[in-house]
């Protein structure tokens, strides 16, 4: 008796492209569900440069496969910016602040979790049912709309600022990885522009930070229970 | 020479008793040189299973003939999973077929089962006491085992171990598409949390409080006991063998059955487990025990990796 054979029919694998760009938006939206658990606030800091570097690596793959020479500006811009400044700039901020903000989940690791996972499903089925008929990757523009939903779940389930901070530069990711895929042509002046948005975001959360946590000790936002005139 | 693929098959059973041990003092051996510590022999297993074959085996009072009866069943399951999987071969042997991926998890869950039956009737509080901590752990762990298998149906439309490796085999996009890495890390989860590892338990603690797994058998003795240890090293090497020659490195195993190649797949399996017990061993050193009530949340972790493969694998067919 000769060895059996198998005689299956499997799904094709997805062409080299698409598959190290989704294996990126997946690593974009795993940095997002360990932001959610994470107990230190300088750990969520460097997730978010871990995600943004993801988003880099991004930008160069698209560049090189898709020839687009704006792309490297973009991924220089981008790694400059997210990967280097604003992770130095946040955790400055929160030099000699207490930057402990374990236990300030609303709901237990695992509920958050599985509701992200929900959530991040979600994101994934819209996406399919949008008919797009070209060779980008679905799954990775799904991906980055599930990125989008748990960042907004981040900033929703956690009740510190600097979870709220992180979720807001998280959220913004999330959408360039859709831009990204979606758009890699985008004029490299639009793309600017969004970087000078997210600079601004970064400023306006360091003050907020600051004079949030000099008012009250904390970075809690459980204490801003009350509307003073 | 040519082998007939029974005696293959008999190989494949005969390597995983007879190793098993082996693998399980390697490990330890490694464990202890990253902690600084000389630690026991390679060898160190057999002599203890030797030792507790020579030892009385002692039967509580109020425990009946399942008591007994609870390791050799599970040693028995853990001698019909090693049949269904490919250890040695690339091509399926005869009682290969005979069950798929979840075939070999209801043996495994049976052999887990039969253990906690004999530790509850034991009427000892610790044996109780990991008998249902391991019950509700095998419960939560569940869900990640069947989205693996999912995982394994949708992409190979079976849910055979065999045609899950050939797939991974057949090209690197196969083996580096998202949803397959996914599905490998999310077993690499589930076999930390069923080989009784670090995060979720000390292996080596004689710490009664944090036991799980290692809290059932505490009541046996003898021969008993042996059979026990055994077959927890045997269910090591089955679950390395699923995630090493299933999911992460399907190669090296022999397409004939040319006999120096199929006892060549043996040393390169060998190589292979001892590079994942490193891994494991490398983690032990690294991460503390998760708290008992934080373990829910490595789960979590796990049933997460895996539902996103299927996610993608659905979605995107990535």
């Amino acid at each position: 008796m000769g060895p059996a054979l198998l005689a299956v029919s499997t799904l094709a694998a997805p062409p080299a492209f698409s598959g190290v760009a989704d294996a990126i938006a997946l690593l974009v939206v795993l940095a997002e569900f360990a932001m959610l658990r994470s107990a230190l606030a300088r750990t969520q800091v460097r997730l978010y440069a871990f995600q943004s570097l993801c988003v880099v690596g991004l930008a160069v793959l698209l560049a090189a496969l898709r020839h687009v020479p704006e792309a490297y500006a973009v991924a220089g811009i981008s790694f400059l910016i997210k990967v280097v400044v604003i992770p130095a700039v946040v955790l400055r901020l929160l030099a000699g602040v207490e930057t402990e903000v374990a236990g300030s989940e609303r709901l237990k690791v695992a509920s958050m979790t599985l509701i992200a996972l929900a959530v991040a499903a979600f994101g994934l089925f819209i996406l399919e049912a949008v008919p797009v008929t070209s060779t980008l990757p679905v799954a990775a523009l799904g991906l980055a709309m599930a990125a989008v939903l748990v960042a907004f779940l981040l900033v929703i389930l956690r009740a510190d600022v600097v979870s709220q901070a992180i979720g807001f530069f998280a959220l913004e990711n999330g959408v360039s990885v859709a831009s990204l895929v979606l758009a890699s042509r985008l004029p490299l002046l639009a793309e600017v522009t969004f970087f000078f948005d997210l600079l601004v975001a970064v400023v306006f959360f360091g003050v907020l930070v600051r004079v949030h946590h000099g008012r009250t000790g904390t970075l809690s936002t459980e204490v801003l229970d009350r509307l003073r005139g | 020479m040519e082998l007939s693929v029974y005696t293959i098959q008999l190989v494949q059973d005969l390597m995983v008793v007879g190793l098993a041990p082996f693998l399980s003092g390697a490990i330890s051996h490694m464990e202890a040189r990253l902690q600084g510590r000389r630690g026991p022999r390679i060898l160190q297993p057999y002599y203890d299973l030797a030792k507790l074959f020579s030892k009385e085996t002692l039967v509580p009072e109020q425990a009946s003939w399942v008591f007994l009866a609870a390791p050799v069943v599970a040693f028995t399951c853990y001698l019909i999973v090693p049949l269904l999987i490919p250890e040695l071969t690339t091509f399926g042997l005869p009682l290969g077929y005979m069950g798929d991926i979840l075939g070999g998890a209801f043996f495994l869950a049976l052999a887990a089962f039969s253990i906690s039956v004999a530790a509850a009737e034991t009427g000892g509080p610790y044996a109780q006491l990991g008998s249902s901590r391991a019950m509700t752990f095998a419960a939560l762990i569940e869900p990640t085992i069947l989205f693996v298998t999912f995982v394994v149906a949708i992409i190979t439309t079976t849910d055979l171990p065999y045609a899950e490796a050939a797939t991974a085999r057949a090209s690197l996009g196969q083996a580096v598409r998202p949803s397959h890495i996914l599905a490998a890390f999310a077993f690499f989860l589930a076999v930390l949390s069923d080989t009784a590892r670090i995060p979720v338990e000390t292996h080596s603690s004689t710490l009664e409080f944090g036991m799980i797994d290692e809290a059932r058998t505490l009541e046996h003795s003898g021969a008993a006991m042996a059979l026990l240890k055994w077959g927890s090293a045997m269910k090591q090497v089955i679950l390395y063998v699923l995630l090493i020659n299933v999911f992460a490195a399907p190669w090296g195993l022999s397409s004939t059955r040319d006999a120096s190649s199929v006892l060549l797949a043996i040393p390169i399996f060998f190589g292979k487990a001892l590079g994942v017990g490193f891994l494991f061993a490398l983690i032990d050193n690294s991460f503390s025990k998760l708290r008992l009530f934080k373990i829910t949340e490595f789960m979590a972790a796990a049933f997460l990796l895996s539902v996103l493969a299927i996610l993608i694998l659905y979605v995107g067919h990535a």
